[in-house]
């Protein structure tokens, strides 16, 4: 028996398609999503400006529209079970929004095991983000040793002060900084929980 | 024995330099295949494998997962200074109750794998001594019984199962993980190992005659 806590980013990792570009999808803004996303992805923008970005391009959709997407999105169900089996033991950080996920959180039991950025609402819309989430300022917080999975440039931070860190790249590519910084990587969802299991 | 109880780790983190390839020998084209797609498509009915990388491990990632997406990968940052013992401990966490170790530029006839994989218990690869300066076993009543530079009956593979529960980690060979666990079983097999350009001419020739001399 270990001591592990498990922290997963959600976005590819507990979700079988990317988020907000599946939002941005819905109203035709695709393009402009993916071209951030990329970019975010390969580290030429830091998180925190990109994220700000992508809520502008999203900013005029309705929340609760938006969180009933997000809660509708497939899953990785082999993570997904792992959570829900372990799930005092799970938690989730990610960049996404508390008004778009929150949905999301209480359908797979983490809602209140989730971090995550923080905005606020007014007429069902973005009024304001209060907070982004700086994951490995989160992580740091954690007092038992930590095991983190992820797929993107801003799991990097955290993979590097992990006891152990594993990028899951069975939805996209895993982000090439993050892959200097991992124990293991998987791509089968399936893999990955049989793996986290033995660590338990 | 059954698969269920076998975790096989192929070690491919270094650089093949000494072959004058620029890149891992996992990577190096044999009869028109990579070498780790050749060691994968033997490993078919295992599904508990892991590959270590380390220099160009996205691009064996990507060919690996092309050709199968089940493969855990583990990572040796260090392949530079440590060998092939500390990548095969790289890829021992969760292991199940037999690991093999299993070398990335190693090529081993089929059938002899088969063979080497079902065995019961534990094993230890040998082959009828031909590289340059050879790691050699010393054998009684078909065990081995020590590892040597200057005298032994068959040289040592890199290839070896054992209990993963008596490994004791370490980082420059597999078999001096082994001594302190010796006698171990030993199996004659046919082997090719690529490590000069000689060898790789040789392993060609050998994978087209069906991996027969």
């Amino acid at each position: 028996m270990t001591d592990y806590i498990f922290l997963f980013d959600m976005d590819s990792t507990i979700t079988k398609v990317e988020v907000l570009p599946t939002i941005a999808n819905e109203i035709g803004r695709l393009q402009e999503m993916r071209e951030l996303t990329e970019a975010t992805m390969r580290g030429e923008l830091p998180f925190k400006t990109s994220f700000l970005e992508r809520v502008k391009i999203l900013g005029d959709i309705s929340v609760k529209e938006v969180n009933e997407i997000v809660s509708n999105i497939p899953l990785n169900a082999n993570i997904v079970n792992f959570l829900k089996e372990n799930s005092d033991r799970c938690y989730i950080i990610t960049g996404n929004l508390d008004i778009w996920i929150s949905g999301l959180m209480e359908k797979i039991g983490m809602k209140n095991h989730c971090y995550c950025s923080k905005a606020e609402v007014e007429n069902d819309k973005v009024k304001k983000v209060i907070s982004v989430i700086d994951k490995e300022l989160m992580a740091k917080q954690f007092v038992q040793p930590i095991c983190t999975i992820g797929d993107g440039d801003n799991d990097s931070g955290i993979a590097k002060i992990a006891e152990l860190s594993i990028g899951f790249g069975g939805v996209r590519e895993i982000a090439p900084s993050l892959l200097q910084n991992i124990n293991f990587a998987f791509y089968d969802d399936l893999k990955c929980a049989e793996f986290l299991r033995k660590l338990l | 024995m059954n698969a269920s109880e076998i975790t096989i780790i192929i070690s491919c983190a270094g650089m093949g330099t000494r072959l004058g390839i620029g890149s891992t020998k996992a990577l190096v084209n044999i009869n028109g295949k990579p070498l780790i797609i050749h060691q994968l498509e033997q490993l078919k009915e295992y599904d508990d494998i892991r590959i270590v990388v380390g220099y160009q491990a996205e691009k064996v990632i990507n060919l690996v997962k092309n050709f199968r997406t089940d493969i855990m990968f583990a990572f040796n940052y260090d392949y530079r200074t440590t060998g092939t013992a500390a990548s095969f401990c790289k890829g021992l966490l969760g292991a199940r109750k037999y690991a093999v170790a299993f070398d990335g530029d190693l090529l081993v006839n089929p059938e002899d794998l088969k063979r080497f994989l079902a065995y019961e218990g534990e094993i230890v690869g040998g082959s009828i001594p031909t590289t340059d300066s050879p790691v050699l076993m010393k054998i009684k009543n078909n065990q081995v019984v020590g590892f040597s530079r200057e005298d032994g009956e068959l040289e040592w593979t890199g290839l070896a199962k054992i209990e993963s529960k008596k490994i004791i980690p370490a980082d420059k060979h597999v078999y001096m993980m082994l001594e302190s666990n010796l006698p171990i079983d030993v199996m004659k097999i046919r082997t090719k190992e690529i490590d000069t350009q000689n060898d790789y001419e040789k392993a060609v020739e050998w994978v087209k005659k069906g991996y027969n001399d």
